[in-house]
């Protein structure tokens, strides 16, 4: 892509050079005009990097105040690490750790379960077109488009009745209704641009149609996995409403367990601002890992031949 | 042996196969022609289970293969996006079949069948190469080979070489044929390309809008095509079609009156047909029947030169034929309407010929076809011969 962008340049370069050898050129003034333009794209870069990064700047200071100084509007504090000690030790008598144990195990379970049901689903949706089939899909993805607000209530009622309530089960349940949609609808198009005929050779080649499933069609939507995997997990670990209804304490997440430090007599944003910090690293870190797969998995369409 | 008894497939509105038949005998390799979109690969698919038919019956060596799934009928087939599993090398593209349940063989019986189709179709060097980085001719030849690699019923191939380039593809088809499990194994070969079809069936099946038009060997479909459609599908340059009329005595006269042939047709005086001509029954030295026209256009091929002609007695460029009538089918120029013929010559009898100059042409009738005159969208039946 970037390839053409390159020689351009490079021939504008060479033209400027020639133009430069007999002394007056109106290349150089082109090569001048083309470095403003350059530091002004620069500036504009810094100043969205400033932008985009200053809320998070902004909470890595409130998470390093100690408390007497959280309300200091100058930059004169003495830094400390003491709110981490105190969110990551269970200080408060809030269990943030535990939290954070919950998160993953909701998180990933919830994955996990999508993946293991998504999978096979979206593979069918693709493939086969059968009675009601598109109702099906299109049933799937409205659970998408109410506000989890609306359910939010008897959910609560079914949850207590169920002994579901504040429960991992219950959690990884009630998940599903964020992932799942986001699975089976992102690897069905993956599924869709794969053509039938590799799995129709496999067929051919002697193989089930599982095996083909397996054999064939799953590696080649290897990259799709990963990225819809990352945005699962994600949108699953930030999910709010869910565990503020359903969880009390046993199951109780991350997003809801920052809140916490809130409560009381006084609002601790200090201890908040770590606590959050603390929840932004495993999508972080999993988004770093997956990385490659991610870029393979935007550009999969161009794979084929 | 394949059987295939009306076999009627739609997807949505669009009838892709409408009542087809077809025998394929046992060792037999059949060669299945068609445009595009004639139902060629639906066929194929039918056969190989990856596609129901909505009516009909397939039999495989006598067996009914309705419910069979894919993976039970033995049958292996090269597709024309080659369908090679992008994730895996050569090697193990060809291992596919040998390691899958219905076909597995011991590991080392495996490899040297890899081995040996891999030699046949000089891919050896490939073997550890991942599929993403062969080219398209490579990629054929693997494609190929993925169905060689194993003993079957049948080999369903379809379109093999068309992404060859014309000197491989030349090459390949010489040798297709000389593959000893090509030539033990019932063969049914798709292809748009008549020479290739010619070349390599022992029969051909002339496919047209989801029907089997005519089945034959080469030389029945040569020389007692079933139709123009047929007649045009066969040979470069394409088969003349000259307009006219059978007269009272059961000959054909051309549109302008200038020949006159005597024929055995089961039409009555009167009506409108086409004579089929092949350009090598037409000679500008020879003695025969004469035609008289001037040059059209000259095109050199080698040793011997393709004339197109403009009929009508040596009539200038914008002059219409008398009687007019000309089919489309004869190439009529927009420009003057006049039928033109085209020939192959010795470059030695055409020497100083250019366009516009008058010649005039013979035509030796021994192999003359005789065809009702061409209707929209159904072309004129063969109703006669010399």
């Amino acid at each position: 892509m970037r390839e053409p962008e390159r020689d351009v340049r490079e021939r504008e370069r060479e033209a400027g050079r020639g133009a430069g050898r007999d002394g007056r050129g109106p290349g150089r003034d082109g090569r001048g005009a083309r470095r403003v333009a350059g530091w002004l794209a620069d500036a504009a870069l810094v100043g969205y990097f400033v932008f985009a990064l200053f809320p998070i700047a902004w909470m890595l200071v409130l998470s390093l105040k100690p408390a007497d100084q959280l309300f200091s509007t100058y930059f004169s504090f003495t830094p400390t690490l003491g709110s981490y000690r105190t969110v990551l030790g269970g200080g408060e008598g809030i269990p943030f750790l535990r939290f954070f144990v919950n998160s993953l195990v909701v998180s990933v379970g919830a994955v996990a379960l999508s993946l293991l049901v998504g999978l096979p689903a979206a593979y069918a949706s693709a493939r086969w077109r059968f009675k009601g089939s598109e109702n099906l899909m299109f049933t799937l993805l409205s659970f998408r488009f109410a506000p989890e607000l609306t359910v939010i209530i008897p959910l609560f009622v079914l949850y207590q009745r169920l002994g579901l309530f504040d429960t991992y089960v219950g959690m990884i349940w009630v998940l599903q209704l964020v992932t799942l949609p986001l699975v089976v609808w992102i690897m069905r198009s993956y599924f869709a641009d794969l053509t039938p005929e590799l799995e129709q050779a496999a067929l051919l080649d002697g193989y089930s149609r599982t095996q083909a499933f397996f054999r064939v069609a799953l590696p080649l939507v290897k990259p799709g996995v990963a990225a819809v995997s990352l945005l699962a997990f994600i949108f699953a670990w930030n999910n709010f409403v869910f565990p503020l209804i359903l969880t009390s304490n046993e199951a109780q997440t991350v997003t809801v367990g920052a809140l916490s430090f809130l409560g009381g007599d006084r609002p601790k944003y200090n201890l908040t601002a770590a606590a959050a910090l603390v929840s932004v690293v495993p999508p972080l870190l999993l988004a770093l890992t997956i990385q490659r797969y991610l870029v393979r998995g935007l550009s999969f369409g161009a794979v084929k031949s | 042996m394949i059987r295939l008894r009306g076999i009627t497939k739609a997807y949505g509105r669009t009838t892709a196969l409408d009542g087809l038949e077809l025998d394929v005998e046992d060792g037999e390799f059949f060669c299945l022609l068609g445009p595009s979109g004639a139902g060629k690969t639906t066929t194929l698919k039918t056969v190989a289970g990856l596609e129901l038919p909505d009516a009909g019956t397939v039999e495989l060596d006598g067996r009914d293969l309705a419910g069979v799934e894919p993976y039970d009928r033995g049958v292996a087939m090269c597709f024309e996006s080659y369908a090679l599993y992008p994730h895996r090398s050569v090697h193990d593209n060809l291992a596919s079949p040998l390691r899958s349940p219905r076909h597995r063989l011991p590991a080392a019986e495996a490899r040297a069948r890899i081995m040996e189709t891999a030699a046949l179709l000089g891919i050896e060097a490939l073997l550890d190469r991942p599929v993403g980085q062969l080219s398209n001719g490579q990629r054929q030849r693997v494609a190929l080979g993925r169905v060689l690699v194993r003993p079957a019923r049948a080999f369903l191939l379809d379109e093999p070489l068309s992404h060859l380039d014309a000197k491989l593809r030349q090459q390949m088809r010489a040798e297709l044929k000389a593959i000893g499990a090509v030539r033990r194994t019932t063969t049914l070969y798709v292809t748009h390309d008549s020479v290739e079809a010619l070349a390599l069936g022992d029969r051909i099946g002339v496919i047209r809008d989801g029907r089997i038009v005519q089945t034959g060997t080469r030389e029945e479909i040569w020389y007692r095509p079933h139709d123009t459609e047929v007649a045009r599908a066969f040979g470069r340059p394409r088969i003349n079609l000259l307009p006219g009329t059978l007269t009272e005595n059961g000959a054909f006269r051309s549109a302008g009156g200038g020949i006159e042939l005597p024929v055995r047709a089961e039409a009555p005086p009167g009506t409108e047909v086409l004579a089929g001509i092949r350009p090598r029954d037409l000679s500008l030295t020879a003695p025969g029947h004469e035609l008289t026209g001037t040059v059209y256009v000259t095109e050199v091929l080698g040793r011997s030169v393709e004339v197109t002609v403009r009929l009508g007695g040596g009539a200038g460029p914008g002059a219409r034929p008398p009687g007019g009538g000309a089919g489309p089918e004869t190439g009529a120029g927009p420009e003057t309407g006049a039928p033109r013929v085209s020939l192959v010559a010795p470059r030695a009898d055409t020497r100083g010929l250019g366009p516009d100059d008058p010649v005039r042409l013979t035509l030796r009738p021994e192999n003359l076809l005789l065809f009702e005159a061409d209707r929209p969208r159904r072309p004129g039946r063969r109703i006669g011969t010399r």
